[in-house]
């Protein structure tokens, strides 16, 4: 199928009332959940998992994606009005986008977060289209050895440049892997780290984890800060960019765009860096970075544009090679299984309906994220002002039916809560969950691939060597590992994760 | 019409049987029921735990939902299903290995296929297929065998996973033919055949349905078939026996079960609806589609068939053949 009868069909499934109806309920709510602490596009997905088995593939799809990059925009909502990022990947929209509220801009770099969105997303729709037929093409030449090298890059990458001291991001890895051993031996059927619990025998359902961390663990750290939350909330005046922002933040969109792009397709990158790094970027190659941090329009045009690109990229990888790079894509492929398409390289033979039709919804999802955002931004800032003792008990309600309602089992109420702690715990101690919880996906993955590479090659560890994918993809690793030793690179990282922080 | 009749009369003794214990079970189902699919998306045992999930759902106007539990070759799918309550809301659905194999097969299995299930039905049956991916060394069973033979220990064949159906079909064609055989599992049929798609790994021994259409398009090369018969689909494609092991005779087949203890009358329900069902000329044909011929056999009968496939496979362990690696 050329890409433009793609196109169409993906218009005539993405255009149905159904489908139509879900997106635009896709991204409401994931506008609502970006915008509201403590809520994030994990724990909403997999609260919303069960309710999707009912409804076609390619709708629960739509909505699910509407959900995740829904979600990227009213994160930025909240970091320009309130400084609060109410998504990770918007942490760095608050440097800038609060400081130009405060001056009286909020309008204007709402717009700019709002409109390098858009055009990122359309980007990175588009580049859906072309790059993964493209992939899906290549990845028969995939095999357990390419599998396993492209898995252990993930990993290293979201060690490498996770926020906080490098060795933590190590043990973070290292944890999630172990927590990752914890079930059913996959070749031999031989439990491990079970103590003879039966509801551990299925091993550590991920979700569950990552709504204990991300969930209820925001709701306990957001209690601290509760007292100072509700002090300023900006007022919203003109949100017409001026002829001066328009030049300003043209380059800033296009180079965010490339980068979020290029980031969301590699595993384990994942939204957070990319803008990161176009923030670092702009600051870069900026003829004033002073201003930077003071109220620069580069600084929140540029890390929206980038996250929403990648938010849209991160399907690639996903839908084409069946390799989650995020919890969020994990969750996707959950909900993917559950109606029995498995992705893949035949995805796009198999189902060509769902795939072009989630392209185009993402596309038509885009837009109504635009309209929804730019005019209504008034009621989003009211969203805000829900006072946390009307919220968070809501929250812990809410997560915990979602997590019983996975597999009907109290037991995983009270992993999540545990896991809550933990994830406050992390947070005191200045270590990121998400390596941990990629860890936690990735790591019995590697597993399966390695074994199943040495069975092929009769225990000879070399063929990860001679395979031209996978000594590529390793070199490129071990280059950011050694880069991270190098003192100048890692005067660098620190500096620019401090930004961040 | 013998097996109908004890289809009956089995179901009229369990709702004797129950009548004044329990008014819930006569509304079975009131409530959505699970059915475990063992293995992934796209393989023929999951194919045919999405149709009986259908087949129910329409025949009781009440949600089968499957749920996909796949890995250690349906062991994981075994444990859930052994765990869960008998009260007829989870069956599973399944290729053989959970079902009888693995007893013997994985020496730390947690639960015991004879002890722990109650048996539905057999539901269908059909041959395994050795098939070689395009770069493999040999076109025939013969010239595995001879490549085998020439560079010991090089032989890898993929299985859907240790304890399949596939494996032990392979180990039987080691154990009489004397050569070794390096066995590499895989979680199910989907991603054994895009490896071998693929050409990393040579051959394969699982359920013919998935390699069909690649062995038409010439994407894949077809060895033998694993019963006495060839394959309808593939009648060019010669029998494991045909090429020189003479007597060699295998079928893999997907059977239903309950946790112990399952009420018979909803068996008996259960079983009914798919004997009923599986008569249709319409169904058979669509089974005929995936590969696979409709059995239908009784519970008592299916009893019977794993505690024979048990046996069979017993040997092969006892010769250290197939071991998980």
């Amino acid at each position: 199928m050329d890409i433009f009868s793609g196109l169409l069909l993906g218009l005539q499934t993405a255009s149905t009332l159904t489908n139509f109806t879900y997106c635009f309920a896709g991204v409401l709510l994931g506008t609502a959940v970006g915008v509201l602490p403590g809520l994030g596009p994990i724990a909403t997905i997999s609260m919303l998992l069960p309710f999707t088995f009912g409804l076609p593939a390619d709708t629960a799809l739509i909505m699910l994606a509407g959900i995740f990059y829904g979600s990227q925009y009213g994160g930025s909502t909240t970091a320009i009005l309130m400084n609060l990022p109410g998504e990770a990947s918007s942490v760095v929209t608050t440097l800038d986008g609060h400081a130009m509220a405060k001056q009286g801009k909020a309008g204007r770099a709402l717009a700019a977060a709002a409109i390098g969105s858009f055009f990122a997303g359309t980007v990175g729709t588009l580049f859906i289209v072309i790059a993964a037929p493209l992939l899906a093409g290549m990845a028969l030449s995939f095999g357990p050895t390419e599998y396993f090298s492209l898995i252990v890059l993930g990993l290293v990458t979201s060690m490498v440049l996770t926020s906080g001291s490098l060795l933590t991001g190590f043990g973070m890895v290292l944890l999630g892997m172990l927590l990752g051993m914890v079930g059913t031996d996959v070749n031999s059927g031989a439990a491990r780290y079970t103590f003879g619990s039966p509801d551990l025998m299925d091993g550590l359902n991920f979700v569950v984890i990552a709504t204990g961390i991300f969930g209820l663990g925001d709701v306990l750290a957001n209690l601290e800060n509760e007292s100072t939350r509700a002090a300023s909330i900006a007022k919203v005046s003109s949100l017409f960019p001026t002829r001066d922002d328009w030049r300003r933040m043209t380059g800033p969109i296009l180079r965010g765009t490339g980068i979020g792009v290029l980031l969301g397709v590699l595993p384990g990158a994942g939204l957070l860096l990319s803008s990161f790094s176009a923030y670092a970027l702009e600051k870069k190659i900026s003829n004033h970075p002073d201003e930077f941090g003071k109220g620069a329009i580069e600084g929140v045009a540029a890390p929206e544009a980038a996250n929403n690109a990648a938010a849209q990229t991160a399907f690639i990888p996903m839908l084409t090679l069946g390799l989650p790079g995020t919890a969020t894509m994990a969750l996707m492929i959950g909900a993917l299984v559950v109606q029995g398409v498995q992705p893949g390289p035949n995805i796009l033979v198999e189902q060509p309906a769902l795939f072009w039709g989630l392209v185009v919804s993402m596309w038509i999802g885009n837009l109504l994220l635009l309209i929804l955002n730019l005019p209504l931004v008034g009621l989003w800032a009211k969203l805000i002002s829900i006072p946390y003792r009307y919220l968070f008990p809501l929250i812990c309600v809410f997560t915990a039916i979602g997590v019983y309602s996975i597999r009907n089992s109290a037991f995983d109420v009270y992993l999540m809560t545990l896991f809550g702690v933990l994830g406050y715990v992390f947070r005191k101690a200045g270590a990121e969950p998400a390596p941990l919880i990629l860890a936690l996906i990735l790591g019995p993955m590697a597993e399966e691939y390695l074994r199943r590479a040495l069975l092929i090659s009769h225990g000879n560890a070399s063929v990860f060597f001679t395979s031209p994918v996978s000594i590529g993809t390793l070199l490129i690793a071990a280059v950011l590992l050694v880069s991270i030793l190098l003192p100048s690179f890692r005067r660098v990282r620190e500096e620019g994760l401090q930004e961040v922080d | 019409m013998k097996r109908r009749e004890f289809i009956v009369l089995g179901g009229t003794a369990g709702l004797l049987a129950s009548t004044g214990i329990s008014f819930a079970q006569d509304s079975w189902p009131s409530k959505p029921v699970t059915v475990i699919s063992a293995y992934p998306p796209g393989g023929t045992s999951d194919i045919l735990a999405r149709l009986v999930a259908d087949i129910l759902t329409a025949e009781f106007k009440q949600q089968f939902i499957l749920e996909n539990v796949a890995g250690a070759a349906g062991a994981l799918a075994g444990g859930k299903l052994a765990r869960s309550a008998p009260d007829g809301y989870t069956i599973l659905v399944s290729g053989s290995a959970p079902l009888a194999a693995n007893k013997v097969v994985q020496t730390s299995l947690a639960y015991d296929p004879e002890a722990d299930f109650e048996p539905i039905t057999v539901l269908a049956a059909s041959p395994a297929l050795l098939t070689a991916s395009m770069n493999a060394p040999a076109n025939t069973l013969q010239e595995m065998l001879t490549y085998a033979r020439e560079n010991p220990g090089q032989l890898n064949i993929g299985n859907p996973g240790a304890g399949t159906k596939g494996h032990i079909c392979a180990a039987i064609i080691g154990q009489s033919t004397g050569v070794e055989i390096n066995h590499v599992p895989y979680k199910g049929s989907p991603p054994l055949m895009a490896d071998l798609l693929g050409g990393h790994i040579e051959f394969s021994l699982d359920a013919p349905a998935n390699y069909i259409p690649h062995i038409k398009a010439g994407k894949l090369k077809a060895l033998a078939v694993t019963s006495a018969k060839r394959l309808a689909q593939l009648p060019d494609v010669p029998t494991v026996a045909e090429q020189g092991l003479e007597g060699y005779d295998q079928t893999l087949w997907f059977g239903i079960v309950g946790p112990k203890g399952m009420p018979a009358e909803i068996v008996a329900k259960i079983n009914d609806t798919l004997k009923a069902w599986s008569t249709l000329p319409e169904s058979q044909a669509l089974l005929a589609s995936f590969g696979v011929a409709a059995v239908l056999n009784t519970p008592d009968e299916m009893r019977a068939t794993v505690a024979q496939e048990i046996q069979a496979i017993q040997p092969l362990v006892d010769a250290g053949l197939v071991q998980p690696s």
